[in-house]
């Protein structure tokens, strides 16, 4: 149709309409309010992305797991001591590339001082592999996206056009760009290089020689993430929950 | 007129300075040919050791022979060379056990402080990992061990010997060994608690060592948020 000669067709008129159109146009307006009045701009995001969490705790609720094989990795932080075997490993198996502040994991280290005496913290991050992840949400490509079978966030470097824009959206600052793929890279639970050839663990979690990382499947209720998780009285948080991002990364003192 | 003041002035600072100068070297008159080397001979193998020839002669009043000749050569490293200046050939009469033997002198397995200095420096481990950090100082002065205490049962003297072995590990503290022997969680905190008190990391190392890990603000190290 020609939209410049639009306004110079003779207008139809709601009387040509049949009542059961009119109806049903006046129920889309009115389903349409009251989502905007009763509920939020989030219920009209797909579902599927958003299961995982329960409002008063980071801890996915017991049967969220939305994925076949859901899986994440809980830290026993206080047994960290930075000495970066976990680094190195990780470099070795996924080819991380040295500089520009390329890293798939990291630790971080936090110095105080009590009472005149240095304290040091160390806490290893990596992708927290949201179940509603932020760098998926603004990806203009889809070249990024939530691993239908695993739930890892996984990269498909081919359709990346290396915006950035997910970097700025990880909560985490745990993308960088991949000069040698011309593409966003990031961890992706060694998917590719470990467990493709069958291997149950990460890079990282099967080089730490403190025992910090367990990473398993938590649909498997025999496995040690799902005890440690599902431990009673046993205080366990997430990075940065308020982000919303429900992060599949949890930290715990052992 | 005044030209010659300044000049006599000149000549009395001067010859008042001479003075000085003659005065102090009388006063500390040490006579290297019958006292020996006036700075102290510093051992470094196997472990640092300071021996001060003033106190054996000036003080004591031993001549050069009762120790040159037999039981050290004149010329210098010579002993440290050898290899067996080590506590064990102190023990059998040789080198200063000769006289260090609890009756002429202190014996060699006393007093270690008279010849060994305590480190001021921590010991810094870097194997199995990066890195671990142990302050003699602490250990002695804050909570008053002695040398005996850890030397040589859990550790040998020797640097670095415990860090040779395959067995400085945390699974051979938990057992009683090594820092294990005291760090049991009644002597002293057990040694699978407070990590991080000798633990330092792989930046807490680069920090101590001043190693600027990552020159080109890479982010290796990155602290995040």
């Amino acid at each position: 149709m020609d939209i410049k000669n639009l306004e110079k067709e003779k207008n139809e008129g709601i009387e040509s309409l049949p009542s059961d159109e009119r109806r049903k146009f006046l129920k889309i307006g009115l389903a349409v309010t009251g989502v905007f009045l009763g509920g939020t701009v989030l219920s009209l995001t797909s579902v599927s992305t958003a299961k995982g969490g329960n409002t008063d705790s980071v801890i996915p609720a017991e049967g969220q797991y939305p994925y076949p094989k859901h899986y994440s990795m809980i830290m026993r932080q206080n047994n960290c001591v930075d000495c970066e075997i976990c680094m190195d490993a990780c470099v070795e198996t996924n080819h991380v590339p040295v500089g520009h502040g390329a890293w798939r994991t990291t630790i971080q280290e936090r110095l105080t001082t009590v009472d005149g005496v240095e304290k040091r913290e160390f806490r290893p991050i990596l992708c927290n592999h949201c179940n509603r992840p932020p760098c998926v949400r603004v990806c203009p490509t889809r070249a990024t996206y939530k691993d239908p079978e695993t739930g890892i966030v996984v990269m498909n470097y081919k359709k990346c056009i290396g915006c950035k824009t997910c970097m700025a959206a990880c909560p985490y600052n745990a993308r960088y760009f991949n000069h040698d793929k011309y593409a966003i890279d990031k961890c992706n639970f060694c998917i590719d290089t470990r467990l493709a050839a069958g291997e149950k663990e990460t890079a990282c979690a099967a080089a730490c020689p403190a025992d910090v990382r367990v990473f398993g499947d938590l649909k498997d209720t025999s496995t040690e993430i799902y005890k440690l998780l599902h431990e009673p009285d046993k205080k366990i948080w997430v990075i940065r929950p308020e982000c919303g991002a429900l992060p599949n990364v949890f930290y715990m003192n052992a | 007129m005044k030209k010659n003041v300044f000049i006599a002035a000149g000549i009395t600072l001067l010859a008042g300075s001479f003075l000085l100068i003659s005065n102090t070297a009388a006063s500390d008159d040490y006579d290297v040919k019958a006292f020996g080397p006036k700075s102290p001979i510093v051992w470094n193998k196997p472990v640092q050791v300071i021996f001060e020839h003033r106190t054996h002669t000036d003080d004591i009043g031993l001549e050069c022979s009762a120790c040159h000749g037999e039981l050290f050569a004149m010329q210098r490293g010579v002993a440290e060379r050898s290899g067996k200046l080590t506590m064990a050939s102190l023990a059998d009469g040789l080198f200063c056990g000769a006289c260090h033997d609890g009756e002429t002198a202190f014996a060699s397995n006393s007093n270690c402080v008279a010849c060994h200095e305590i480190p001021e420096d921590p010991i810094v481990w870097t194997k199995p990992v990066k890195a671990v950090v142990f302050y003699h100082k602490a250990h002695t002065e804050d909570f008053g061990l002695e040398c005996d205490s850890c030397h040589d049962e859990a550790f040998s003297m020797k640097v670095g010997a415990a860090e040779k072995s395959p067995n400085f590990t945390m699974k051979a503290l938990y057992e009683g060994k090594y820092c294990g022997t005291c760090h049991d969680g009644e002597t002293a905190f057990a040694s699978n608690t407070l990590c991080n008190t000798c633990h330092i990391g792989a930046k807490g190392y680069d920090r101590l060592m001043g190693i600027d890990a990552h020159p080109e603000g890479g982010e290796k190290g990155h602290s995040g948020h």
